[in-house]
């Protein structure tokens, strides 16, 4: 009887995982024509180089931006990581049950174990923990350094052909009067 | 008075040379890891590609073969006081395993929406660290001198950020499960071999070592070219598509390196480690050993089980040989299904760890 249930355990999984092809990666995504850089609007950009800036800065003006946010109406929203916790509101609903009850279970067993040297350790940790995550949440920690730094090799590497990564602060700005529509500023210390 | 003397001489170099022996012996085990490591390491980040097609194709069916060993090995004849905690582990294998394979048979029939499968993969995630947390609570009820209640807030806490990123939550069992073969020979070191677990524990310090040069060395390489069907299955299964800023070089020769590191642990460690302990508990025909039955305690026992042993040890290497046919007729998807299946060795890990601390 014991050898025939194995048997049978064994012709189910078989017989389960054949079919099914299990796990089979998905096809390799081939990418839509939606899904393909498409032009949304045209307008001009302005370049330029401030000595006393400390950010790159993206100026959009009002009207632009209008005519944006209509050209992107359409667009699928992106399903990052932390889209997907954002907008799935039952596994964060979860996410933060289990974390509720992880904390509550931390707790009594804190205090209901003896306060030996370790645990002290370990409390103190997690309170260490959770306050210089606030802290850096609070202080906007790891910032890096300024975006100048980065933008700082902008005209040779322009020379050479190579990319430039940097961060930039993209503003809302009103429509001007000069008819200029984005404006890029990029900070540029003179050597 | 002469005679005591040289009798203490004797016994004072016999221990001499016990001791020298067993440094010896300890040094070379430590040689021996440290070298398998580092030519491990090595290898993964040369041709991680090439070397994880050739490790799986050789070592992933036999591998699995020798853990079934190993578990009916550890097998008591009867449950007795354990008997809840082999049933809940029984059930939690077969109920997870079969959950897990049905997966991608209802992906392939389309009864969700894409937008769904991160909650389904959630929800089994959470099945796994429940299912553990049982466990863990059974085992501490029969020990006890320790107290193991804090691994419950570990695992809520495990199980909320699984539901924060599931997919991520997978791929960290996949990272973290080769690593559980090293768990099981400190154990097994602990109760064969104590005299080397101290530089076993040392030498595991080149782990950390390793992963970081590696990572340092490969992170700046070019994404491997994964332009056939094969080389980007394995890419995905070492988690590129999730991490797309790091290197798929880096992802894929980590990945192999612990695989390759779980298969030596599985393959050649534990059996050789195993051998030498029977040697010195006086056993006979070691090179026969390993596949006779009843070298298997359940076997053994009068009140055993032979003959299922047996049947067990037999289907195991028919399921290798064939498993062995499917990658010569078509590796890519032997390899899928291979890597789906072989989730119940993943889960039987769980019990019989447990059953060792």
């Amino acid at each position: 009887m014991k050898q025939l249930f194995t048997l049978c355990l064994f012709c189910l999984l078989l017989a389960l995982a054949v079919p099914a092809f299990a796990d089979i990666a998905k096809p390799r995504p081939v990418p839509s024509p939606a899904e393909l850089p498409r032009v949304v609007l045209h307008t001009s950009l302005t370049i330029v180089p401030d000595s006393k800036a400390y950010e790159a800065r993206l100026q959009i003006t009002q009207s632009e931006l209008k005519e944006l946010q209509a050209a992107l109406g359409n667009v699928q929203p992106n399903n990052s990581l932390t889209s997907g916790i954002a907008h799935s509101s039952t596994r964060t609903m979860l996410a933060g049950v289990f974390m509720f009850l992880s904390l509550s279970f931390a707790g009594v067993w804190l205090a209901r174990s003896g306060q030996t040297r370790a645990r002290k350790a370990l409390a103190a940790l997690l309170v260490g923990t959770a306050a210089l995550g606030a802290a850096a949440i609070i202080v906007k920690a790891n910032a890096g350094p300024p975006g100048s730094y980065y933008w700082k090799k902008l005209p040779q590497n322009l020379s050479k052909g190579l990319p430039t990564q940097g961060g930039i602060d993209i503003e809302i700005v009103p429509d001007g009067t000069d008819g200029a529509q984005m404006k890029l500023i990029i900070p540029q210390r003179p050597n | 008075m002469e005679r005591t003397a040289n009798l203490d001489l004797t016994a004072w170099r016999a221990a001499t040379a016990t001791h020298t022996d067993r440094q010896l012996s300890v040094r070379v085990f430590v040689a021996i890891l440290l070298a398998c490591a580092s030519l491990s390491a090595l290898l993964a980040s040369w041709l991680p590609l090439q070397v994880s097609v050739v490790t799986v194709f050789l070592f992933a069916g036999p591998h699995n073969w020798f853990e079934l060993r190993y578990f009916l090995m550890r097998l008591p004849v009867r449950f007795g006081k354990s008997r809840n905690f082999f049933l809940t582990a029984f059930a939690g294998i077969g109920g997870l395993t079969i959950a897990y394979v049905s997966l991608p048979v209802l992906y392939s029939f389309g009864f969700w929406p894409d937008s769904a499968w991160p909650t389904i993969l959630a929800s089994w995630n959470t099945l796994l660290l429940l299912w553990l947390a049982l466990l863990i609570r059974l085992r501490s009820q029969q020990k006890s001198t320790s107290d193991w209640s804090w691994t419950v807030p570990v695992a809520l806490g495990l199980c909320s950020l699984n539901w924060l990123a599931p997919e991520f939550f997978s791929l960290a069992i996949v990272y973290a499960h080769p690593l559980v073969a090293l768990w099981f020979l400190d154990r097994h070191l602990r109760r064969t071999r104590p005299a080397w677990l101290r530089a076993y524990r040392r030498s595991l310090c080149l782990l950390p070592l390793l992963l970081i040069a590696m990572v340092w060395q490969l992170s700046r390489t070019p994404a491997l070219a994964d332009d056939n069907g094969l080389f980007w299955r394995i890419t995905q299964h070492a988690g590129a598509q999730l991490l797309p800023g790091v290197s798929s070089h880096v992802l894929v020769a980590v990945h192999v390196f612990l695989e390759m590191l779980h298969y030596g642990v599985w393959l050649v460690a534990l059996p050789l480690i195993a051998r030498q302990h029977a040697s010195r508990e006086g056993g006979r025909n070691l090179r026969a050993r390993i596949w006779e039955v009843r070298t298997v305690p359940l076997a053994r026992h009068p009140r055993g089980f032979p003959r299922l042993v047996a049947t067990a040890l037999g289907l195991g290497v028919f399921f290798v040989v064939v498993l062995w046919l499917g990658f010569s007729v078509d590796y890519a998807t032997a390899r899928d299904v291979y890597f789906t299946v072989a989730i119940a060795h993943v889960l039987a890990e769980a019990p019989f760890l447990l059953k060792m601390l």
